[in-house]
């Protein structure tokens, strides 16, 4: 994802005042916002404090961001210092464990969490470039708990003795997609193991 | 890749979480990120809720039992703070250091209210909006301050 072409566009056309894509670009990294913000543990009307100043630092930065690719690592660490002020300006949380060594965690808990976003963007780009039956079967296995066989057979009108080898398949095309393909091409990547 | 997606199980199990963790996030969260970028053109600096009467119990009470201000509110960034009173018919504020400037309330919709901000840094603006709604503070040597969301 490091040099995502999505991201730089998104990035491009939002700088150039393209509503439509700041609006994807929210979509596709609050859940990087929401994670750090409960990462450390704030409460709800605490988070939607922390994301409006992250949003508006963001809609400020965009002119001045020479490298998209480095967003969610930009929204990371923006999102952390945001919620330390927040932590340290209101005492409203407890700061137990983060006064005593505040820039340590604070670096550690961002880069983490943008490995665990990135990580999770790819699943997600490639799971939808699988095709429409493999989403429904994969679909059906990861509820919790899992579809049994016979209610899949019945819902796909598959035969049961097939679920197993499809789901097979189905997994190594998630392996084959543009999207894990990119990730393999750029050989072992050691950024990613979690 | 992850080595571990080799592995079947290993590799629906992350799948899973990557497709559930998108449901954790309330929509209204995303939705207010949508909204911020009404105020890209404000060239601004932040100012963030420092102080909240209403997140102080003891202060809550004694704001209640002595007068017409409901809340009081204080925003800071690194050169300038804003204090606040909302009381029923206005927002009384204090603009520190003081200068002389323009204070404008605004909702994602845009402006809602407007009033000069004297030597002294002080400023009323009535009525009060109904709406949430953000101060943008503007200095004559053209200092621009926004403060973070104030809901009535």
């Amino acid at each position: 994802m490091r040099d995502d072409p999505t991201v730089v566009d998104l990035v491009t056309r939002a700088r150039d005042g393209d509503k439509n894509a700041w609006d994807e670009l929210v979509e596709r990294y609050a859940p990087l916002v929401y994670s750090v913000c409960r990462r450390c543990r704030l409460a709800q009307p605490d988070i939607d404090d922390v994301g409006q100043s992250v949003w508006l630092r963001l809609v400020e930065h965009l002119p001045g961001l020479r490298e998209p690719a480095a967003l969610p690592g930009w929204i990371a660490t923006t999102t952390q210092r945001e919620c330390f002020r927040l932590i340290r300006a209101t005492s409203r949380v407890e700061p137990v464990d983060f006064e005593q060594a505040p820039d340590v965690p604070e670096q550690a808990i961002a880069e983490e969490e943008v490995l665990r976003h990135e990580r999770k963007m790819i699943l997600r780009t490639a799971f939808a470039e699988l095709s429409r039956r493999c989403q429904m079967l994969l679909g059906l296995l990861m509820q919790d708990p899992p579809a049994p066989y016979d209610e899949i057979s019945r819902r796909l009108q598959v035969p049961i003795g097939s679920i197993g080898p499809n789901r097979s398949r189905c997994l190594t095309r998630l392996r084959q997609t543009p999207a894990l393909a990119r990730l393999a091409a750029d050989g072992p990547d050691d950024r990613t193991r979690g | 890749m992850d080595p571990e997606w080799h592995d079947d199980e290993k590799l629906i199990e992350a799948l899973r979480d990557a497709l559930a963790s998108t449901d954790d996030v309330p929509p209204a969260f995303v939705e207010a990120g949508k909204a911020a970028f009404a105020w890209r053109t404000i060239d601004a600096e932040l100012a963030a809720l420092t102080y909240d009467s209403a997140q102080d119990p003891l202060d809550a009470l004694a704001i209640r039992s002595e007068s017409a201000i409901l809340r009081s509110l204080t925003f800071a960034s690194d050169g300038w703070t804003v204090e606040l009173e909302l009381t029923p018919n206005a927002v009384l504020g204090q603009l520190d250091p003081p200068e002389v400037g323009t204070v404008t309330a605004r909702g994602d919709g845009g402006k809602l209210a407007e009033a000069e901000i004297d030597e002294l840094g002080f400023f009323v603006l009535g009525p009060p909006p109904n709406i949430p709604y953000r101060l943008v503070c503007t200095t004559q040597s053209g200092t621009t301050i926004l403060t973070g969301w104030i809901t009535p």
